[in-house]
């Protein structure tokens, strides 16, 4: 099975620690949630793992080969029509004019854009197509990794239901692992099947929290109700500002693992 | 078949709006020769002939013959110098703007080449090439590959670090990279440099034929001043700005037009 691990991950830029001992595993089929609060590392974790950006230092082992990344923004190229933007990554592997429009117009179409939308420039279009022209496009290339950095964080609240079951769809698929940024605890309770607590200065991994419920069993309730959960936890409070209090997180191996079920 | 009628549809409505633009174009020379006319009938016709003479004039530099040859002389010395400036400045302008050294080491530069006097290089080029065909061509070269250069090297420089993580994060190659990343985004930068280097290309090809070379325009121009024959120089300066219109408007603007569709009307 494909799956990625991370050890001892540090990063600097210049003297100041951004990452320090980060190490996480992600296997096919899972989906991880980083959650933590803004500075605390999580994009940079990220842009290691898509290989734009090279670690201080770090052991990484990955045999996922296909990586489809989902930014903050959509970030289309203006130049290109909806439906060359959603066939870029396949354009990069080579894949014939034709059977990559047709790839790209088949997933432009499941997700929701109508023939002629495809054929505008995204200046065009609403900012909700862009975000499915962007997420057609990190799913053209059948990627088994998936990265998402904070990319619903803009939408209203009907659009991120459908993009989230238009992912869900896609891991039950294809078996993606699928490695999310959130600031959004209840999206991560939704989606994730871990989530990873991080804190900065140096940004590190906090605690990890195990959602064991399959995510179809999911109810709204259940999402509520966890969540409400994981914003007692002492990390969660302390790491998001809102209790006072230091976290000792000098934890090795063994703790990080210990993550409870909530 | 759907497709190719659609697109040819496409094209043709097009260009026939871009036709119908010129109207604008076109009223606006027509306002110009007006008071050109204006201009000459206060001055008389040996200061300054009106536009009906010097196109008469024109007309007659035709008919004998004389024109064509002079003037495809002088394309011909500006076709070389500005290609060169265009292949040359264009490319070198992108890789420098790719790495903030090279950028760095060669602004100051090209501050010093667009500030250097076209006649300067021109003195320099008769120096070094003699009176043949090299001199203008050079000094055409010259004169407009710092603006081309400095036009790419701007463009290269501003693209968005976002979209070149896409581009990496997509393992895009480097072929793709510049024809689908780079070039798109350099184009609206590259096409005002080419405009600019255009005009200033035949402005440099006519002062160095008049200054040394013995046919072209520039030479014809010296003759025709030589005579106190101002008809037949304003006859020239016409035909030199004719081509000058008709190279940008029916050739670089619906180029950018065509390169730049992507681009939201509003800022057209």
């Amino acid at each position: 099975m494909n799956a990625l691990h991370i050890r001892h991950l540090y990063h600097r830029y210049g003297l100041k620690e951004v990452l320090a001992d980060v190490g996480l595993d992600l296997h096919a089929g899972e989906t991880l949630a980083l959650v933590g609060p803004s500075g605390c590392g999580k994009s940079t974790l990220l842009h290691v793992v898509a290989g734009l950006l090279t670690p201080s230092e770090a052991l990484i082992q990955s045999d996922f080969r296909g990586i489809g990344c989902m930014f903050q923004e959509p970030r289309l190229m203006p130049w290109k029509r909806a439906l060359d933007n959603i066939a870029l990554g396949l354009k990069a592997l080579g894949v014939p004019r034709k059977a990559r429009r047709r790839r790209a117009m088949d997933l432009g179409l499941r997700m929701g854009l109508a023939e002629e939308d495809l054929a505008k420039y995204p200046h065009e279009l609403s900012g909700g197509m862009q975000s499915r022209v962007s997420l057609a496009r990190a799913l053209a290339v059948l990627p088994d990794l998936l990265l998402l950095d904070e990319p619903f964080s803009a939408l209203d609240i009907g659009l991120k239901m459908e993009l989230y079951g238009l992912l869900r769809e896609q891991v039950l698929r294809r078996g993606t692992a699928v490695l999310m940024i959130t600031h959004d605890l209840m999206e991560a309770v939704r989606l994730a099947d871990r989530i990873l607590m991080m804190v900065p200065d140096p940004g590190r991994l906090a605690r990890e929290f195990t959602l064991p419920l399959p995510q179809e069993e999911r109810s709204d309730l259940w999402v509520y109700q966890t969540t409400a959960e994981l914003l007692q936890a002492e990390e969660v409070r302390i790491g998001f500002g809102l209790t006072k209090g230091v976290l000792s997180v000098a934890q090795g191996e063994h703790a990080r693992h210990a993550g409870c079920s909530v | 078949m759907r497709a190719v009628l659609e697109a040819l549809r496409g094209a043709l409505a097009a260009t026939l709006a871009y036709l119908w633009s010129g109207w604008g174009a076109i009223a606006s020379v027509l306002l110009f020769c007006a008071l050109w006319e204006f201009g000459g009938r206060v001055y008389g016709e040996l200061v300054l002939p009106g536009p009906v003479a010097s196109f008469q004039r024109l007309a007659e530099l035709f008919a004998s013959g004389v024109a064509t040859p002079e003037l495809v002389i002088s394309a011909r010395r500006t076709l070389y110098g500005l290609g060169m400036a265009l292949a040359v400045g264009s490319a070198l302008g992108l890789l420098a703007g790719r790495s903030l050294t090279a950028a760095m080491v060669s602004r100051p530069l090209v501050t010093l080449l667009l500030g250097m006097p076209p006649i300067a290089w021109l003195v320099l080029a008769m120096l070094w090439f003699g009176m043949g065909d090299a001199t203008p061509v050079f000094t055409v070269f010259v004169a407009c590959f710092p603006i081309v250069f400095a036009g790419a090297m701007q463009g290269a420089r501003t693209l968005d670090n976002a979209l070149k993580d896409v581009a990496r994060a997509y393992r895009l190659p480097g072929h793709m990279l510049l024809t689908d990343v780079y070039l798109p985004h350099v184009a609206s930068y590259l096409f005002p440099a080419w405009i600019t280097a255009l005009g200033m290309s035949w402005k440099v090809v006519v002062m160095a034929e008049l200054l040394t070379t013995v046919d072209g325009v520039g030479a014809a121009l010296a003759v025709s001043r030589a005579q106190l024959d101002t008809a037949t120089t304003l006859a020239w300066i016409a035909a030199v700005l004719g081509l000058l219109l008709a190279v940008e408007y029916l050739l670089l603007e619906p180029v950018k037009r065509r390169v730049e569709r992507w681009r939201p009307e509003a800022g057209r």
